[in-house]
Parts: structure tokens; C-alpha cells; sequence
């Protein structure tokens, strides 16, 4: 990794690559992250990440909160992806108590579940549009559109961005009666969200010049890093959890999954578009099957106590695979929780992206990997 | 070309819409009734005292240790003349705006309903310059339900 | 040459400079606001409207807070070339004002040689760009001024060459003279490829979106005018405004028939005014339009762009002009025979870009969640 800061004897002239530091504090960051570029001219050579910038401890934290109280910590580990990241823990503590969920809330969970993947991915086109150069006007419709879905949560769990709604064993509440209509006119409009994205940006020529053949990465080097989610879907590989380990009702709604051929930054925009899209027809699946029912076991007890036992629960989450680790050694508490970040995995794969591209692209690729920092680091 | 054309086209077509701005302060969105500001205590008005008996259940239910909780014998009970059925009442209560993280657990494991959520906007606007200042005592977390204005939610 | 109600010559050339100093600040300041609130209304939102009734003296407090900020210079900064930078971009774009008309007898100097001498003047602006990032002790400004200066020289060949396309057809270079001689059929009718070119060619002069890679937000640093603050920003800040302003009179005038077209000429001077603020305004819109919906475009997809496509087109253009104009054809013909090539030229570049990113490439495929896993 040190080889390219050396200097390079077969010219005539010495010739020593400059230290570009995108530091911490830089627009283009996506949160507090630090990458020193080596760079030749225009040309990257290298590149170092330095993350660490948001560690808070949340693992460690875990271990001393109780299945509920550590809902909470869940949902700000991954900020963007709220309820899935709610959701794996849920599943974890069901798995290892043995909980059998009622299905109204199942269908409920995965109907929120892929709400949320829209708002993220929203925010993802809004973000990245703004690293490519469209002066704001991406950034401010994917906020707009964004938040219809964030009064939708409002509505039925209280807060914008902090849920805590699931429980082990279903939901915390019920939600409100026009839950089924609200969500029908949360569905129009992010299709009318999706378009406007999708006209804006897509199709543009100036953008496709900018993102195409920029980032790649070969599909032996994604499954190397073990990237997931649409990074290693963009560069050909089709896994998707909920395809081929489904949780929740998966098994019973039809969707698509995209792969794309080039796995390039184009590619993954392209995805993360058709993913929105593919979203929505999930939620209207499961709005035919909501039924009236219960959402909590019956006999639940008040204080969740897991018998001595380990597991590792996987979700799609909307940056790839989420997956929790228990340990639990009896007792109300985790005896350790690991957290397996998406984009953690997805982050060593910048630098085989960047090696050989131009500076700006090498900001592109980052904003294309739509990384959450409160995740990398936890 | 087209691409081009048609980014233009869309932008154009945003133009003419309405500007979805709310210009805040002068205007509030309409909060729904769940919206979960920071937790309040409420009054019993029957009998002219707080729900809350301090029983500390949200003191050890919350997980950021944002409450401090006293109980004391309630002057007002039954067996020494007054009209209240609560033998303990609440005597002092701090909560720590600061570290709240407005959860919902205390508002959950509270076996009288004395604590709920503040649904409304003065819940959210709590902006001060000292930090210290976001300590909230007795008679301020009683006073918005005290005076009427709280319709708080209550969750079947 | 006739002064202003007879004065004497130098206090008449006073009252102009007056005239220009004044009217251009006046413009600058509203153009600068109108560009919020249309920028805003693009992304669905109000623009500034705390400010003054509906956030019309927006302009005015960001003018009083630039000039109430501390004037920092690096300490190794040369201190002549630093002092003077500002003004090497900010005089020529005013100097440019002279030339442009508002209406029909109405510009502050009507000379023979006007669009030599407005395309002459708003190339002075590169030489304050090197200065100020050489001034600027920094790597970062130096290398922002470099990029800077190469977009601006790489890009005011098609313009010229696209405005002497239009001087050909017209026949002058006076520019009171072309807007006559647009009385009946404006000049994009005939030429529509070099308007399309003094259209991108504009834009990158002034360093607007798509183009704006030196003062690029989102960029390493913010180009040459980062080691600058307050009022001298300032003039950098405004020179683009003021040249957005005269670009647009310009190619109002040059093109979309100025004054002149459709009814100047009979229904006197209130209608002209308005005509060409019209005009003006629409090529304003227009900017703002295309700041709104497209990203930036890399370095060297911009001089590609510019050298291996804008620069033999308009070369092109001259010649297929000169080729039509050599024989004295009758009007109707030899128009016609410039509208037709002209527009033919506007359909090639337009497939050129589409070619050169439509390369075909396989598409994302749909794989089915019911298709057997692997």
C-alpha cells in the first residue's frame, strides 16, 4: 500500500506523488470521514480511509441495556435505515426466545421496512446529486419528497427519525386507522418523487459522461471485500437476503430484483432507482394482505429474559447486509451484540475503485457507495 | 440531447408548481397526535395532585438515566383527612432534557399514567443558552397538562 | 459624434461613466436577488423573504456584510498583484457595458468596431484570474486559476468565431447596425448553431453551471478566489453578474433581434426598452434554468468538448457562410440556403453528444425474486 509514495526512479526526474487529505470536515464526505489520496497529477494512486470519527460505543452500550431500552440505540446506529436496523435486533431476541410473531405485524414491519428503503434511497439521489455538481436541485427534491414519508412515520410512531416502534414479539402500538389509505397517498406521491429524480438526473448526458465507467469494480473484486447490497449487485453478483434467506413475508410477494452488468457508479444510481421502484410494488403487495389482528403474542412477558444461546440474524438492509450477532448468557441484557455494518464491508472497497481515476471521480465513487457513518463506526 | 432536454423539462415542470415552503416561526405544521416531544407529568384534577406516586419504574426503565425521582407520605391521603386514595405521593422530580432521548419506555412501564409524552409544539420548543437550564422540575413538568393546553395521547 | 444635450466632451463622457457605473451596480444587485428566486422556484422552494418585503434587500445585506468583513491577505501574497487582481476581472466586464444597446440610438457609445471591442474587453478578465492565483501564495488557488484560464481561452474561440458567423451574415460589426438589420426576421432564424454556441460558450465564460469547475463547491478547494475576502471577493462575485448582464444584452441584441424585432422601429422607445429587457431576460432565465438541472462536467471532458467539437464546428460555420455569401445570391435564396446548413450543424452537434455517452452498454437485468437462488 506504501508503494506508490515512494519515489518513482525509472523517470529521469524524481518523481513523489502529493498528499491530498479530504478531511473530516469536507462537503463531500457523507459525514465524518477522512481519506488522504495519494495522487499523480490528476490520477489517484492511492488512497488511506481513516474512519473512527463517530465511534460512540453503541456495541459496548448494548450490553448494558435491556431488549427494550436498546431499541433505541439501534435505530441511531443506522440513521437512515431506522427500522431495519430495529428490525434485526427484534428478530434476534424473537430467535433466540423463540417467539412466535403475529402476522399482522409482520406484514406491518416489511410494509415500514420498504418505506424506509424509499426514504434512504431518496436521500441517496438527493446526496449524490449534490457530489456530481446538480446545484442543489436533487438534494431539494429528494428532502421534499422525502419527507411525505417521514410525516407518514410521524403519524404513526411519534417521531421523525428515532422510531423505537418494533418490539420483540411485534410492534409497540398499533398504527393509526387510516393507516391504509395514508399509505396508498404516500405511495403516489413517492412515485411522482421518483420520476422527478429519475427525469432529472438519469438521462442527463453530462451526468452519464461523469458517472459511466467511473468506480468500477469487477465482480471477483466486490465478493473479495464482501461488499453487499447494490454495490455488489451493480458489479453482476445477484444476492439480495430477502431473495435468497427471506424473513418477514418476503416469500410471499412478488418484486425484481436489478443487477447490474457494469458496475460502475451509473450502474449503481440505476439500481438504487429501480430498487425504489420495486419498493413500492412491495408496499401495495402487502396493503392487500394487511388483515385485523393482533400485534403482540399474547402472553408476553413484561421483563424479556433469552436463555443462554448465540445468533446471527441477516436483513437486506437499503446499504446491504445488516446483520446482528447475540451472545446472550441468560439474563435481560446481551452479553455481547455485533453489529455486521453493510458499509463497513462496502467501505475497503473504495480504494480498488478509486486506484487510477481522477480525483473527482474518486468522490463520486464514495458518494455512490452511500455510506452512513454512524454505522462504519458504530 | 435528449437526456438534457428532458432534465430541463422536469425542472420546468417543478417551476411551476407551488412552493412547498412553511415559513416557520410564523407558521406551524399541525403535529399528529402520537408526535412525541420530551415526557410531562400529568394532574389528577379530581383531587388536586399529580398521578405520579414515585414509584421509580420510569427512573429504572430509562436508558440514559435522565430522571431523578423522591416520593414522600401524601398529606392529602385518605387516612389523615384528605381525599386522595394515593398513600405516596411524588415530592421531587427532575428530568434532564438534555439526555432524554424521548423513547416512549417511561411512558410504557408507568403503572398510574402519570407520564406522557408532550405532543405539542412548546414540547419541542425547548431552546435555551445554558444547559443546565434543560433540567426540568416538578412544577414545570406539571404545568402543561396543569393548565389545559396538553391533550396528551393515550394509547389503548 | 454628438454629445448629451450638447455639453462639453469631458463632462459628457462623465455623465456616461456615471451612467454605467450606476446602472450596472443597480442591475448586478437585482440580478443577483432575481437569481435566488428563480433558483428557488426551480426546487419548489421561496427564495429569500425575510429581508426586506419579500427579500428584496437581500442583495443589500450581503453587500453590507462583505464590506464589513476583515480584509485577510497571505502574508507572502504579492501585494501588487494581489491588490490588483480583482479589478483586472471586475473594469473589463463594466468596460463592456459600452457598447451594448438598449435601444435603437440608445447605447452609451455606438462604435463601428462594437463587437471586436466587447469580445476584445471581456478576455482582459483572464490575466486577472492568473494574477489572482498567482498573488495567492496557495497550490490550490494557482491550480484553480490554471484550470480557470484554460476553460475561459478554450472557449472564447467558438465564441468568437460564432459571433463573426453572425457579423457575416449581417454585414457589420457595429452592433446598433445588426439590430437594424433584424427589423423583419431575427438572426437566430438564419444562424441557429451559432446562438446555440454563444449560448454553451457564454456560460463557460462565465464560469456558470455546467462549467463551473474552477468555483466547483463540491471541489477540493474553491478555486482562485479562495485567499480573497470581503469587498475584493465581492468584485469577483459581481464581475460574473455584471458579465451575465451584458452577455445576455448582447445576445439579445445580436441574435433575438434587440430592439428592432418585431415592431421597434415604428412603436418607439418604451416598446423598444421593453423588447430588449424581454429578450434580455428570457437568455436570463435560461441561465438560471440550465444552473438548475445539470451537473458539472469534468476538466478535461469540458476541453475536450470544447476543442474537439465546438471549435472545428464553428470553423465549419464560417466556411459554409463565407461559401453562401461569395455569391451574390438573391436574399431569399442565400438566407434559406444559411438557415438550412446552420440548422444541420445544430442536429450534428446534438447527435455528436448524444454518441459520445450512448456508447451501447448492457442495462441493468430484472432477476425475479421466484427464480431460484444461484
Amino acid at each position: 500500500m506504501t508503494n506508490a509514495l515512494q519515489p518513482n526512479s525509472n523517470h529521469e526526474f524524481e518523481v513523489q506523488d502529493i498528499m491530498i487529505n479530504m478531511g473530516p470536515q469536507h462537503p463531500a464526505t457523507h459525514g465524518v470521514f477522512r481519506m488522504v489520496l495519494a495522487v499523480d497529477g490528476e490520477i489517484v494512486r492511492d488512497l488511506i480511509p481513516h474512519i473512527g470519527y463517530m465511534h460512540r460505543g453503541a456495541e459496548k452500550l448494548s450490553e448494558t441495556m435491556d431488549f427494550r431500552q436498546g431499541i433505541g440505540f439501534m435505530d441511531r446506529t443506522e440513521y437512515l435505515a431506522q427500522f431495519n436496523a430495529e428490525l434485526a435486533y427484534v428478530m434476534a431476541v424473537e430467535k433466540l426466545m423463540d417467539i412466535e410473531v403475529p402476522e399482522r405485524a409482520q406484514w406491518i414491519r416489511m410494509i415500514l421496512c420498504e418505506l424506509n428503503r424509499l426514504s434512504s434511497h431518496f436521500m441517496f439521489t438527493g446526496a449524490f446529486g449534490a457530489d456530481a455538481g446538480v446545484f442543489g436541485t436533487s438534494f431539494i427534491y429528494a428532502f421534499r419528497w422525502r419527507e411525505e414519508i417521514l410525516d407518514l412515520f410521524e403519524e404513526i410512531t411519534g417521531d421523525r427519525l428515532m422510531y423505537a416502534y418494533f418490539r420483540p414479539g411485534g410492534l409497540a402500538w398499533e398504527v393509526t386507522d387510516n393507516f391504509v389509505e395514508r399509505v396508498h397517498q404516500v405511495l403516489a406521491l413517492s412515485r411522482q418523487g421518483i420520476k422527478d429524480v429519475d427525469g432529472l438526473v438519469t438521462n442527463n448526458e453530462i451526468f452519464k459522461a461523469r458517472t459511466q465507467g467511473v468506480g468500477v469494480l469487477t465482480k471477483e473484486q466486490a465478493i473479495d471485500w464482501g461488499t453487499t447490497g447494490p454495490v455488489l449487485r451493480a458489479s453482476g453478483v445477484a444476492m439480495d437476503v430477502r431473495r435468497d434467506e427471506p424473513y418477514l413475508f418476503y416469500d410471499q410477494v412478488e418484486f425484481d430484483i436489478p443487477v447490474g452488468q457494469n458496475g460502475d457508479v451509473y450502474d449503481r444510481w440505476c439500481l438504487r432507482i429501480e430498487e425504489m421502484r420495486q419498493s413500492v410494488r412491495i408496499v401495495e403487495q402487502c396493503l392487500t394482505k394487511l388483515q385485523p389482528g393482533p400485534i403482540q403474542p399474547e402472553r408476553m412477558p413484561r421483563m424479556l429474559r433469552t436463555p443462554p444461546g448465540e445468533v446471527y440474524i441477516r436483513t437486506e438492509a437499503p446499504r446491504g447486509e445488516f446483520g446482528i450477532y447475540m451472545v446472550s448468557k441468560g439474563g435481560n441484557r446481551p452479553h455481547r451484540l455485533k453489529v455486521r455494518s453493510s458499509c463497513f464491508a462496502n467501505l475497503q472497497s473504495l480504494r480498488d475503485m478509486s486506484i487510477g481515476q481522477y480525483v473527482a471521480d474518486a468522490v463520486l465513487a464514495l458518494g455512490s457507495m452511500d455510506i452512513v457513518l454512524c454505522e462504519v463506526d458504530r | 440531447m435528449k437526456g438534457i432536454l428532458k432534465s430541463m423539462a422536469t425542472t420546468l415542470s417543478t417551476f411551476a408548481r407551488k412552493p412547498v415552503t412553511r415559513e416557520y416561526p410564523e407558521t406551524h405544521k399541525e403535529l399528529p397526535e402520537r408526535d412525541r416531544a420530551f415526557p410531562v407529568l400529568l394532574w389528577d384534577k379530581e383531587v388536586h395532585e399529580p398521578f405520579c406516586t414515585g414509584c421509580h419504574a420510569c427512573e429504572r426503565a430509562c436508558p440514559v438515566e435522565c430522571m431523578t425521582v423522591l416520593m414522600k407520605d401524601n398529606p392529602a391521603h385518605k387516612s389523615v383527612g384528605g381525599e386522595s386514595s394515593r398513600r405516596k405521593i411524588i415530592d421531587k422530580f427532575w428530568i434532564d432534557y438534555g439526555r432524554c432521548m424521548r423513547c416512549n419506555i417511561c411512558v410504557e412501564v408507568c403503572n398510574f399514567d402519570a407520564i406522557t409524552m408532550n405532543n405539542t409544539w412548546e414540547g419541542h420548543e425547548k431552546s435555551v443558552y445554558d444547559r443546565a437550564d434543560l433540567v426540568q422540575d416538578l412544577p414545570m413538568l406539571l404545568s402543561e397538562h396543569r393548565s389545559g393546553e396538553l391533550k396528551p395521547w393515550v394509547n389503548e | 459624434m454628438s454629445t448629451l444635450f450638447g455639453l462639453p466632451v469631458a463632462l459628457d463622457a462623465l455623465i456616461r461613466v456615471l451612467i454605467i457605473v450606476g446602472v450596472m451596480t443597480v442591475v448586478v444587485m437585482g440580478l443577483i436577488y432575481i437569481e435566488r428566486k428563480v433558483l428557488a422556484r426551480f426546487q419548489q422552494r421561496l427564495g429569500p423573504t425575510r429581508t426586506g418585503p419579500m427579500g428584496l434587500l437581500q442583495s443589500v445585506a450581503d453587500a453590507l456584510k462583505l464590506v464589513a468583513k476583515e480584509d485577510v491577505r497571505p502574508t507572502n501574497a504579492d501585494p501588487w498583484v494581489f491588490e490588483l487582481a480583482p479589478f483586472l476581472v471586475f473594469v473589463p466586464t463594466f468596460l463592456g457595458f459600452v457598447v451594448v444597446p438598449f435601444a435603437l440610438a440608445w447605447s452609451v457609445r455606438d462604435l463601428d468596431l462594437g463587437l471586436f471591442y466587447i469580445l476584445a474587453v471581456s478576455s482582459v478578465n483572464i490575466i486577472g484570474w492568473v494574477m489572482a492565483g498567482w498573488a495567492s501564495d496557495n497550490r490550490y488557488a494557482m491550480l484553480g486559476a490554471l484550470r480557470a484560464v484554460a476553460q475561459s481561452i478554450s472557449y472564447e474561440l467558438p465564441l468568437v468565431m460564432a459571433l463573426i458567423a453572425v457579423a457575416m451574415v449581417a454585414d457589420s460589426l457595429n452592433i446598433s447596425e445588426i439590430v437594424r438589420g433584424q427589423a423583419v426576421v431575427p438572426n437566430i432564424v438564419w444562424q441557429p448553431l451559432p446562438f446555440l454556441m454563444f449560448f454553451i460558450c457564454m456560460l463557460a465564460e462565465m464560469n456558470r453551471p455546467p462549467f463551473d469547475i474552477p468555483v466547483g463547491e463540491s471541489e477540493v478547494v474553491g478555486g482562485p478566489y479562495v485567499e480573497y475576502s470581503g469587498i475584493r471577493w465581492s468584485m469577483f462575485f459581481l464581475a460574473e453578474y455584471a458579465s451575465m448582464f451584458i452577455m445576455a444584452l448582447l445576445g439579445a441584441a445580436v441574435f433575438l433581434g434587440g430592439s428592432a424585432w418585431p415592431l421597434g422601429e415604428q412603436l418607439g422607445l418604451p416598446w423598444q426598452i421593453l423588447l430588449t429587457v424581454v429578450k434580455a431576460g428570457a437568455i436570463i432565465f435560461v441561465v438560471i434554468w440550465t444552473r438548475a438541472s445539470f451537473p458539472r462536467l469534468r476538466i478535461d471532458q469540458l476541453m475536450s468538448f470544447s476543442w474537439k467539437l465546438l471549435l472545428p464546428v464553428s470553423f465549419a460555420q464560417i466556411m459554409v457562410n463565407g461559401l453562401i455569401l461569395v455569391y451574390d445570391l438573391p436574399y431569399g435564396m442565400s438566407h434559406t440556403l444559411l438557415a438550412v446548413c446552420s440548422a444541420a450543424g445544430v442536429l450534428f452537434v446534438a447527435s455528436a453528444i448524444n454518441r459520445s455517452v450512448t456508447r451501447p452498454r448492457p442495462r441493468p437485468v430484472l432477476i425475479s425474486r421466484s427464480e431460484a437462488a444461484r
